[in-house]
């Protein structure tokens, strides 16, 4: 793709230091940060299917070189998670240049984002998308017990690999909950229920960006994309808060706030 | 956790975890008590300087070791001693309730309530109240001996 090699060609010469991009290795899809115009791996630069949260290299990029200037290709999904994270303080987004890449219509809809597009587009064309409540709406429509048994079920299969933790690109702790001992006991497999998931879905309340790669990951095909999701939707009714949208809105679990953040909630006569 | 209480009819008593906040809803604990009013012995109270330092955490630790209801209480919205603390409690309430609810895990089982030092009656009455939902509801699903560990293997 020539279209590509361009673009990071470009980027490299105007104004980044380095490229962060995904290359094809004979099959293999992987992170390569690409420095100077003349790399071997500029050939391999690649945007297929395949995703990566690239935001966590970024991270340990900018703790190394604080003053070095990064090029990035982004997908919506990956455009949210830079902005949280930097309003979580790892990211310096002032460094970051931005290549918006937009996801092509089959992907947009097996993934089911609702934005599967950057504000942004280098490359691609726009494709609007709906997101996928299927599985939401079917867990609602069933009993208290029955709700309970399913998911207990689902996470019967866990095997504690802690995958859903390591591929979020939002999951940046030096000490996780998850492996406290007093809150998950050591050993133990599959995890409590529910406790490991209850902890996991509460972090992941105003945080989540709903890329969807912890339910990519998970060896057990546990539906976890759906719980996150639905801390979304909580994080919007009840606190008017869309994690990745913009730079200046605060999650609301981060801060205190005013009165009138808590209007909505039921808690508050 | 001791073995399981029994009342003297012999059923099972449901244990409550009691969150109370140093400045408004402890002193309504203890203004329910040197008024002598009756209300069942189901609780245990844990005294915290501000509801806003209540982890979700510390709920879902509460059940693990099992507590078969939890509550939280605290000063009125405007009240708050750390003048904000209390926002906190009601967001992150707000939010484990909906998670609970939408795992199947009976979100009845943990309470919000807004007790002032002044309100020792009220404090007596949401502890009645509380109970007889739990009660309702009957030992926690959730239970560490209960079938959430049945079929786990310590590696």
């Amino acid at each position: 793709m020539s279209e590509l090699k361009n673009i990071v060609k470009e980027r490299l010469e105007k104004d980044a230091d380095a490229c962060l991009c995904l290359k094809n290795e004979e099959g293999t899809v992987l992170p390569v940060l690409i420095c100077d115009v003349d790399s071997p791996d500029l050939d391999g630069v690649e945007i297929g299917d395949e995703r990566y949260p690239l935001g966590k290299i970024l991270i340990e990029l900018q703790k190394e070189y604080p003053e070095r200037r990064f090029a990035v290709f982004v997908r919506g999904c990956d455009e949210r998670a830079l902005i949280e994270l930097a309003k979580l303080d790892q990211l310096d987004l002032d460094k970051v240049v931005m290549v918006g890449v937009a996801c092509g219509a089959e992907q947009a809809e097996a993934c089911g984002c609702s934005r599967p597009y950057p504000s942004e587009i280098a490359v691609g064309d726009k494709v609007e998308a709906a997101p996928d409540r299927e599985f939401i709406e079917e867990v609602e429509s069933l009993t208290e017990e029955e709700r309970r048994e399913l998911w207990r079920s689902h996470f019967s299969r866990c095997i504690k690999c802690y995958g859903c933790r390591n591929i979020c690109p939002m999951c940046f702790c030096k000490e996780c909950s998850l492996e406290d001992p007093h809150l998950v006991e050591p050993g133990l497999i599959p995890p409590e229920f529910p406790s490991f998931h209850i902890i996991r879905a509460m972090d992941m309340a105003g945080r989540c960006i709903d890329c969807g790669l912890c339910e990519e990951a998970c060896p057990a095909d546990i539906p976890l994309r759906s719980i996150y999701r639905k801390m979304q939707e909580v994080m919007e009714d009840k606190l008017d808060y869309r994690p990745g949208e913009d730079l200046e809105s605060k999650n609301p679990l981060s801060f205190l706030g005013t009165e009138t953040d808590i209007e909505k909630l039921e808690e508050v006569e | 956790m001791a073995e399981e209480e029994k009342n003297v009819a012999g059923e099972e008593e449901v244990k409550i975890l009691a969150f109370l906040c140093n400045w408004c809803s402890y002193a309504g604990a203890d203004l329910a008590g040197v008024s002598r009013l009756q209300y069942p012995a189901n609780v245990l109270d844990v005294r915290v300087m501000c509801t806003g330092t209540i982890s979700p955490y510390f709920v879902i630790k509460a059940f693990q070791e099992g507590m078969d209801g939890v509550l939280v209480a605290g000063c009125h919205i405007g009240d708050c001693h750390y003048l904000k603390g209390n926002y906190m409690t009601a967001k992150r309430f707000g939010v484990l309730r909906e998670a609970l609810k939408f795992m199947g895990l009976e979100e009845g089982r943990i309470r919000l309530e807004w007790v002032s030092a002044a309100e020792g009656e009220k404090y007596a009455e949401v502890i009645r109240d509380f109970t007889e939902q739990i009660k309702a509801l009957g030992p926690s699903p959730l239970r560490k001996k209960g079938a959430g560990k049945a079929g786990a293997v310590k590696a």
